[in-house]
């Protein structure tokens, strides 16, 4: 244990939730020249490269953390900007070659996106690090927490992943241990999934009496078009249909298009992970997606340059766990706070980090870091717009799923009047949703999964032991029994499962970082960590 | 004793998004890059941080690049260098190998003044090359400008009785070298598992100060920094890869598929040949800018002159011709007598013979002390040496000492008239050479220098064929050389069988994960290298895709793509591979793509010439039977 490692405040996960928090705690402690420490690891190589979202973003949020932030002349701020949403369409497509667009009248004021903007999340969280690292806070990127440091019934802080072992698990000459990193306050902003934040959950009862996290799975392109494109610009579009089923639905979902500026436009689905097709692959759902006429023509001539996938919390207000014990809360996705009737996140995950701010501030003033301080975080978030929206969708997706054996005729209206339900409905883990159903997609000659990993650019480094292993291999044989193919084969985006002759053939290394597999699993037997921090996706325009 | 690291950030070329090239222009749009630290010199600091836990000492990481390469300076911090230094500067920007040299070894003066206090104890370390110029020319020259001794190709260190000694690869094997005098240069082109920064040191390395110097700070010439100091120019830069697109024939005859195979065969190395007829003519009435002989470097060890020489030979010939000049070889040793015919009957016009007990060994200094008088003595207006280790290492220095520009690892070079703004250029050399790492082509010429100088890939010229009554000049040359000059002695040597590198393969039968087992890749793939080599008459390698690797078929030194070994062989047989585009980018450019695939869907076929769908338990026998009929 060395001085450098003690900090006042870890934000973990360089997400746009820590990296709000953390400007709004320095600023609040600049304000009363106090100098306590504000650091935010992150296990990505560089900024960024894990962070991944649709994004329309709605930005009345950043008045408040960044007064006067339209007025800045950073890149990011002309370019988001210049992406002001002024075309918004939805649009049901009806099988490959006819859609149908909503009057802009019947669609529910929740889904209208004028006055937003689209934006890329890894460069805005490239731009918020500038700000935070402005105002003092320190930004540490490849570095991976791996474990929740307790004492006394209080979290003091994290392990960090260790490096530098061998496929064999044998240390190698640059073998460097998991070090600790104290802190005051641990905030963990790790995102969907967080590891820490389930371990935190379970260990500290944070989910008593709460619904089972449901989870989406999103996989998105980033597509060049030509000057002269049919596309344009400030314009999204949000679809429903097509390519899933209309008449039979049975995956709670849809596709979107947004103008990112120079001609690059960001073409993105989203499934719940619910979904029962065994052979879902959901790249190749993408391309299928890519291939129905009104998107074909829309991106015609367009070169694919980038490509990822990241799930997002979708139980919504009944799947939230409490976010605050002793010495930690959780913020952002992390926390579950997605409007599942949006698809949105990101503003909340901006608030909830500064609401977290708020009460860190007070308990540093106070010098008191339990619950019974932290606590006025959970208060602040109840009296806030986060609140109010996830209330107000708390059952939304659940009638979906409830009503998804019948059809989205009876999911749709449902979901107009699910607030006034009575009960809560109930949720169940995604991969329950899993049957012998096929889908039987055939590819389409679009890229193929392998070229988009590439896309990705995703890298593990090779020698390292598998971050992904079983807890009992001999289940993946029952996988093969109950739906006569192993799922995982299709539905990792990245291509890391793959059966040949009934023998696994693992590529961790394609990992990116969605952890869908562990979710998705039938039989619950992948276990996926954290790997070696700088691991993974290098996403640059996600 | 302390240490100067020498660091470089580079574009990462492993990753190169697409977007990042401009088809049109053929060039890379350095800012879509990410930026990355050199590998080799992560590996240079963790050879210091070596010597440093045994010597004890300083280590200070030294860089030159626009202000954001204080990025590198911050990494070599956190895993363990105590200082930095940031050499930058607009004045420092443009700059070739010489005007990059000049300025480094400025700082490094500087560096002994000032963090030093002028102790000369001390060690420069630096990777041996860079992935984007991949030049190697930096650290002599650097070397030369401070008259110290460079040790290249450096592997590992001893300390004996306080002494250094340094390991290090030769053409023939290896040698143990000691410096006679510090400070002194070392390469280092081992590799071993580069540091992680831990996050306590990352910490206390984001709070350090970093020096920044400028031009001014290490006060130096402007005429040789920057462009004005710079002795070469690019004219060009183009994208070597072929837009023509394949289409796969598929054959599951074999004996059919091996006579195509033998016809592309020929063809191919046919049109290499012709490729390289001459096609210069000095226009009427216009004087040549640089006048006098073609020179060639002539490598000998122990009496054996190195087959690249000849090619070299043939290309100064053919040269030669073209500007109507003569073509002279320049040989360094001791007791070299026979050599000079051998030379001439290669094509030298004139053999200058530099015989000295004090060169008996290859060294850096007294090399290229002497080669520098007998230049100054003859003036040529070419010098062409073999990229080689020793051409590499004896290059830079000659070249920088005559003030003469050099272009590295040339696989063309071609006489030709040009303008560049208001000059005109008229009879010049033309280099050509390959960049980041293979991923553009570019052509140079050389300006404001004495001779005109290269180094050319061995096996890409072509000899003439020996004449041994061919008659030539010899003319010795005595050199004013001191056992003080040496700078370094040779403990001791090893000759090595040298395998070779993949890489370099002219054939090469490469498995898939479609192989399924050690047992098959054992079986089937060993044996069809060994048919194909057969065949074809030149060595056939093994190589193996990443899930192979994986799968424990053979080592990583064999692994081709994205991650591995980037080839181009003339031949390439994929047995079993997919052909993801991660393994495409590492084998798309060779000349004949063979693919086994049970799949005839499966990717690889889009980039092969020719294809056989089945089972590879069937198909490779009886190809090896069918190169083996073909073969007798």
């Amino acid at each position: 244990m060395n001085d450098t490692n003690q900090t006042d405040v870890l934000f973990i996960g360089a997400g746009p939730a820590s990296l709000a928090g953390a400007i709004k705690l320095k600023q609040l402690l600049n304000e009363k020249k106090r100098s306590e420490s504000v650091v935010v690891i992150e296990k990505a190589e560089k900024l960024g490269q894990h962070s991944l979202s649709g994004a329309v973003f709605e930005a009345d949020v950043l008045d408040e953390l960044i007064p006067g932030w339209k007025e800045r002349e950073d890149e990011f701020v002309t370019q988001t900007l210049a992406n002001r949403v002024e075309k918004d369409e939805t649009v049901f497509l009806l099988g490959q070659n006819s859609s149908l667009k909503l009057p802009e009248f019947l669609v529910p004021a929740y889904l209208r996106h004028k006055g937003d903007y689209a934006i890329s999340l890894s460069q805005m969280v490239n731009w918020l690090a500038e700000i935070a690292r402005g105002t003092g806070v320190e930004i540490y990127t490849g570095f991976a927490a791996k474990e929740i440091l307790t004492e006394d019934g209080s979290v003091t802080g994290v392990k960090l992943g260790e490096k530098g072992r061998n496929k064999e698990g044998e240390e190698q000459v640059n073998y460097l241990p998991g070090e600790t990193v104290k802190a005051g306050v641990t905030v963990l902003g790790e995102g969907s999934l967080g590891l820490l934040t389930e371990d935190l959950v379970k260990r500290f009862n944070l989910g008593n009496g709460r619904n089972p996290q449901v989870h989406s799975l999103g996989v998105k392109e980033i597509i060049r078009l030509p000057d002269n494109n049919n596309f344009g610009s400030n314009r999204v579009i949000h679809t429903m249909g097509f390519p899933n089923k209309l008449l039979t639905p049975d995956i709670f979902g849809g596709g979107t298009l947004y103008s990112m500026g120079q001609n690059t436009v960001a073409v993105a689905l989203i499934l719940a992970l619910d979904w029962r097709y065994c052979d879902l692959d959901p790249q190749r759902e993408l391309q299928a997606f890519k291939s129905h006429s009104l998107v074909k023509n829309l991106i015609a001539d367009g070169d694919v340059i980038a490509y990822g996938a990241k799930t997002l919390p979708e139980g919504g207000y009944y799947s939230l766990p409490e976010p605050v014990t002793n010495g930690a809360v959780i913020i952002g996705d992390s926390a579950g706070f997605t409007s599942v009737r949006k698809l949105k996140g990101l503003h909340y995950a901006i608030k909830s980090g500064m609401l977290a701010a708020e009460a860190i501030f007070q308990a540093i003033e106070k010098q008191d870091f339990s619950r019974q301080t932290l606590k006025l975080y959970p208060e602040l978030l109840e009296n806030s717009f986060i609140m109010r929206d996830l209330k107000a969708g708390r059952n939304y997706r659940q009638v979906f799923t409830r009503a998804g054996r019948t059809g989205l005729y009876l999911g749709a209206p449902l979901s107009l009047v699910q607030q006034w339900l009575p009960a809560r409905l109930s949720t169940r883990p995604d991969h329950e949703g899993t049957t012998r159903a096929r889908l039987e997609r055939q590819p389409d000659g679009q890229i193929d999964r392998l070229t988009a990993v590439s896309l990705s650019g995703t890298a593990h480094r090779e020698e390292e032991p598998s971050h992904i292993t079983f807890s009992d291999p001999g289940r993946c044989a029952r996988c093969y029994q109950d739906y006569g193919c192993h799922p995982c084969e299709s539905f990792c985006p990245g291509e890391v499962y793959k059966f040949e002759d009934n023998e696994l053939m693992l590529s961790p290394s394609n990992c990116l970082h969605c952890q869908t597999c562990r979710v998705k699993c039938p039989h619950q037997v992948i276990m996926w960590e954290v790997p070696e921090g700088g691991d993974g996706p290098k996403y640059k325009l996600m | 004793m302390n240490y100067i690291v020498l660091v470089k950030q580079v574009p990462d070329i492993r990753n190169i998004p697409d977007e990042a090239w401009d088809w049109e222009k053929g060039t890379l749009k350095r800012g879509l890059l990410e930026n990355v630290l050199n590998e080799l010199d992560k590996q240079a600091l963790v050879f210091t941080f070596k010597m440093r836990e045994q010597h004890g000492g300083r280590v200070v990481a030294l860089t030159m690049g626009p202000p954001f390469a204080e990025e590198v300076l911050r990494y070599a911090l956190s895993v363990g260098a105590d200082d930095a230094v940031l050499l930058t500067d607009r004045k420092l920007g443009g700059a070739d190998t010489a005007a990059t040299a000049y300025p480094l070894a400025q700082a490094i003066s500087k560096i002994e003044q000032e963090l030093f206090h002028g102790d000369r104890e001390y060690v420069i370390v630096s990777g041996m090359q860079s992935v984007d110029g991949d030049t190697a020319q930096v650290p002599p020259q650097i070397a030369e400008e401070l008259s110290m001794v460079h040790i290249a190709y450096a592997t590992a260190f001893s300390f004996n009785n306080g002494q250094l000694r340094v390991d290090r690869i030769t053409r023939k094997g290896s040698e143990t070298i000691a410096p006679d005098n510090y400070p002194c240069m070392v390469t280092v082109t081992q590799w071993t598992e580069p540091s992680f920064p831990s996050f306590h040191r990352t910490r206390w390395a984001q709070s350090q100060e970093i020096y920044q110097w400028s031009a001014d700070d290490i006060q130096s010439d402007e005429s040789q920094i920057g462009l004005a100091g710079s002795r070469t120019a690019v004219v060009k830069i183009f994208s070597p890869k072929e837009v023509s697109k394949k289409t796969c024939v598929f054959e599951n005859d074999v004996d059919k598929l091996i006579g195509m195979l033998r016809e592309s065969y020929e063809n191919k190395l046919e049109s290499t040949e012709k490729d390289e007829q001459p096609k210069y003519h000095l226009p009427e009435g216009r004087e040549p800018d640089y006048q006098g002989e073609i020179w060639v470097f002539a490598e000998q060890e122990g009496g054996e002159i190195n087959p690249a020489t000849f090619e070299l030979l043939g290309k100064a010939t053919e040269l030669a011709g073209q500007l109507n000049e003569k073509t002279a070889a320049v040989l360094v040793g001791h007791n070299i007598k026979d050599l000079p015919q051998k030379l001439i009957s290669y094509g030298a016009d004139r053999v200058y013979v530099i015989d000295d007990e004090l060169l008996k060994d290859f060294l850096p200094l007294p090399y290229s002390k002497a080669v520098s008088e007998l230049i100054g003595e003859y003036a040529p207006q070419m010098m062409l040496f073999s990229a080689t280790p020793l051409g590499r290492e004896l290059a830079p220095r000659v070249a920088y000492r005559t003030k003469s520009g050099l272009t590295a690892d040339c696989t063309g070079l071609d006489i030709i008239d040009t303008k560049r703004g208001r000059q005109e250029y008229t009879g010049i050399l033309q280099q050509t050479r390959p960049a980041l790492g293979g991923n553009i082509m570019a052509a140079i010429i050389t300006q404001n220098s004495t001779v005109q100088m290269s180094t050319a890939r061995p096996g890409v010229m072509r000899a003439l064929e020996p004449d041994d009554q061919r008659k030539g000049e010899i003319i010795e040359h005595k050199p004013e050389i001191t056992s003080s000059d040496l700078g370094a002695h040779i403990i001791s040597s090893t000759l090595r069988q040298m395998t070779s590198e993949i890489k370099d393969a002219g054939a090469i039968v490469c498995a898939g994960a479609g192989c399924k087992t050690k047992d098959n890749f054992e079986k089937y793939i060993l044996p069809l290298a060994d048919s194909l080599g057969r065949f074809l008459g030149e060595e056939a390698m093994v190589g193996a895709s990443r899930a192979a690797v994986e799968l424990g078929f053979t080592d990583r030194s064999h692994q081709i793509g994205q991650t591995g070994q980037t080839v181009k062989p003339r031949v390439y047989i994929a047995a079993g591979v997919s052909g993801a585009v991660q393994h495409l980018t590492g084998m798309q450019n060779s000349d004949i793509i063979i693919a086994i695939n049970k799949d005839s869907k499966a990717p690889i076929f889009k980039v092969s010439d020719y294809g056989l769908v089945g089972n590879l338990e069937e198909i490779i026998p009886q190809l090896i039977a069918a190169l083996d009929r073909s073969g007798n």
